[in-house]
């Protein structure tokens, strides 16, 4: 292991650059590649441009070695999770009562997603959990209770706090949502585009980047309805991770993907979290395998939150509700028909 | 007997309820006619949307209507030998009525109902749902410049409707029925008043559809239905609009 020299350490902590402190410290890269990858790294780039990404770049480090490395990492901050929950959120439900169409489909449903965390929803198909994220952004407003996001309630905000409080957000639709008439590169601009002031270069720059992720280089082109499903989806990815938010909702990131691409989709997840700390919550039918992805589990059923833990408890769960959904049992209490 | 009632009841708050929000969607949209950002760019497009959609069948149905206001006037007229008052028959017919009214009606038929569709798929899709998380308010965005474009676009059009209606009139009286050219420009007589009616009533009618058809395409209800039935009400009702308001308006300014 390589120790850290203190103006050393100080220069890392400056350029928030922890990952880069840990790939040295785990003797990955040594000290002086990662001060070359430090003095090229262009500030303006935004926080996605981080330092792991430079020394790819750089050859110094392969991809595949970086997204392992940043696992491994990812892995031991989950498995801390699982013994010692943090305790702030930056959601809260309380008491939301949803009714639509006359069906009560969020039933007295109070959660709390932990902040700086991955939580995941889960619950059987039409068990309310797209809607339950609907009302995290104040998509759709609940019959009863109330939404915090902060510890502000969104029912008092006026529109155009709403809207402030809207761009900490990315959401990722269940159906993508991308906008037909823009081509996939003017669609994953859009935000940047429309809400911040950033130059055409800068968000060329950082749209391409966000494609690459998603393994959609030079498809910039296309538009949405010459597309396949799974592309449309990871484009949609792109377009919520390219504005860097602060918490960042998926509903179904990965279905209808290939089981590679699903992978380079997890992959790509924990690697966003660990370099940029956001808040995520994701909804997906993959279990068991989502407990490996995530701190935290939520369990809907019937509009009501049936469990809410570290995904470990979550996995373990005597609920038969819970393990009849987990196993995939066609006998339990879930009738299915 | 009380089952009816109810109904009729239930019928009738329902209408007055759409009736308000439909006035709420309006001063919302209104309300962002002067507030930043603007995007000049947006409304550009959407006039380009709304005249070129409008603009090839609107020449074609101008063109006939003159034709037809001539023959027709020229048959009546000749019988109380006056035929040389068919230029001004003309004139008056398709400045203050035809004019603004067919042209409502053709922009109601092409660019409003895909103006509904657009959006109603935008709001089936998740669309709409998408700008508002990006902090973009739809509204905003998407209706206020469909809403300005056709308020330009309507008085723009009616005007070349009425420019090639009344040519078309003159074709047909000067070269098919053997009139004299000067006859039938030499007798018109227009007034501002005229001019001025026909765009009170272009801006009008181009309020009426784009209010209306952006209404329907936002609240567009959930599948391919009901993207389908917010078009069809959206043409039915706005072609309605527009002849009950031009005949207030006619009523009001003759
Ligand atoms: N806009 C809406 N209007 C009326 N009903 C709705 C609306 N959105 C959802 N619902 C109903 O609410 C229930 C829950 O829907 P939701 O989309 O949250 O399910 P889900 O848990 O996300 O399912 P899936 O895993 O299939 O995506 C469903 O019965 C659905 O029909
Ligand atoms: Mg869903």
């Amino acid at each position: 292991m390589t120790a850290f020299s203190p103006d050393m350490a100080a220069s890392v902590a400056g350029s928030r650059s922890r990952i880069g402190q840990q790939l040295v410290e785990a003797g990955v890269v040594s000290i002086g590649q990662l001060q070359e990858a430090l003095r090229l790294q262009p500030v303006q780039r935004g926080k996605g441009d981080l330092i792991g990404s430079i020394l790819v770049e750089l050859g110094y480090l392969g991809q595949a070695d970086l997204l392992q490395f940043l696992f491994q990492q990812f892995r031991k901050e989950r498995l801390a999770y699982q013994v010692v929950p943090a305790e702030e959120g930056i959601i809260e439900f309380r008491g939301i009562e949803k009714i639509l169409d006359g069906r009560r489909v969020l039933d007295g449903i109070d959660l709390v997603i932990p902040r700086g965390k991955i939580t995941a929803v889960i619950g059987v198909s039409g068990g309310g959990k797209s809607v339950t994220l609907k009302h995290m952004v104040g998509l759709m407003k609940p019959t009863r209770g109330s939404v915090l996001v902060g510890g502000r309630d969104l029912a008092t905000l006026s529109t155009k706090e709403l809207s402030q409080v809207r761009r900490r957000f990315s959401m990722l639709f269940q159906g993508g949502a991308l906008f037909d008439s823009l081509s996939v590169f003017d669609n994953v601009a859009f935000p940047l585009r429309e809400t911040t002031g950033l130059s055409e270069e800068v968000i060329r720059h950082r749209v391409e980047r966000a494609l690459k992720e998603v393994n959609l280089a030079g498809m910039g082109g296309k538009f949405p309805d010459d597309l396949s499903g799974g592309m449309s989806k990871r484009v949609a990815l792109a377009r919520a991770l390219v504005t860097e938010p602060e918490i960042l909702l998926l509903d179904e990131p990965t279905a209808g993907l290939d089981p590679i691409i699903e992978n380079a989709i997890h992959y790509l997840i924990c690697d966003t979290f660990m370099r940029t700390r956001l808040t995520m919550v994701l909804i997906s039918h993959a279990v068991p395998d989502i407990f490996n992805w995530c701190h935290h589990v939520v369990a809907l059923h019937q509009g009501k939150v049936l469990e809410s833990a570290p995904s470990w408890a979550i996995a373990q769960s005597e609920n038969p509700v819970i393990r009849q959904f987990i196993r995939g049992d066609l006998e339990g209490p879930i009738q299915v028909i | 007997m009380t089952a009816s009632i109810q109904r009729l009841g239930r019928t009738a708050l329902g209408v007055i309820r759409e009736m308000g929000r439909m006035a709420l969607f309006l001063a919302k949209a209104v309300g962002y006619f002067f507030l930043p950002p603007f995007r000049p760019r947006n409304l550009l497009r959407q006039i380009h949307f709304i005249g070129l959609r409008s603009l090839f069948v609107i020449c074609l149905t101008a063109v006939f209507s003159g034709f037809v206001l001539s023959l027709l006037g020229y048959y009546t007229l000749s019988r109380f030998g006056s035929s040389g008052l068919l230029g001004p028959a003309v004139a008056f017919s398709v400045i203050r009525e035809l004019g603004p009214v067919l042209s409502g009606l053709m922009v109601t038929g092409l660019a409003g109902s895909a103006l509904t569709a657009e959006l109603g798929i935008m709001r089936i899709r998740e669309q709409l749902d998408a700008l508002e998380i990006m902090g973009i308010q739809p509204v905003q965005y998407l209706v206020v410049p469909r809403i300005q474009a056709a308020l330009i676009s309507l008085p723009v059009l009616t005007m070349i409707f009425d420019v090639i209606g009344i040519l078309g009139g003159y074709v047909e009286a000067v070269h098919l029925l053997g009139m004299s050219g000067g006859t039938f420009i030499g007798a018109i007589e227009l007034g501002m008043t005229d001019i001025g009616i026909s765009l009170v009533k272009a801006v009008t009618f181009g309020l009426i559809i784009s209010w209306v058809c952006t209404y329907k395409g936002f609240y567009a209800l959930r599948g391919a239905e009901g993207v389908s039935q917010a078009t069809t009400s959206a043409v039915v009702l706005s072609s309605v609009l527009i002849l009950v308001s031009d005949y207030f308006i006619t009523s009001m300014m003759l």
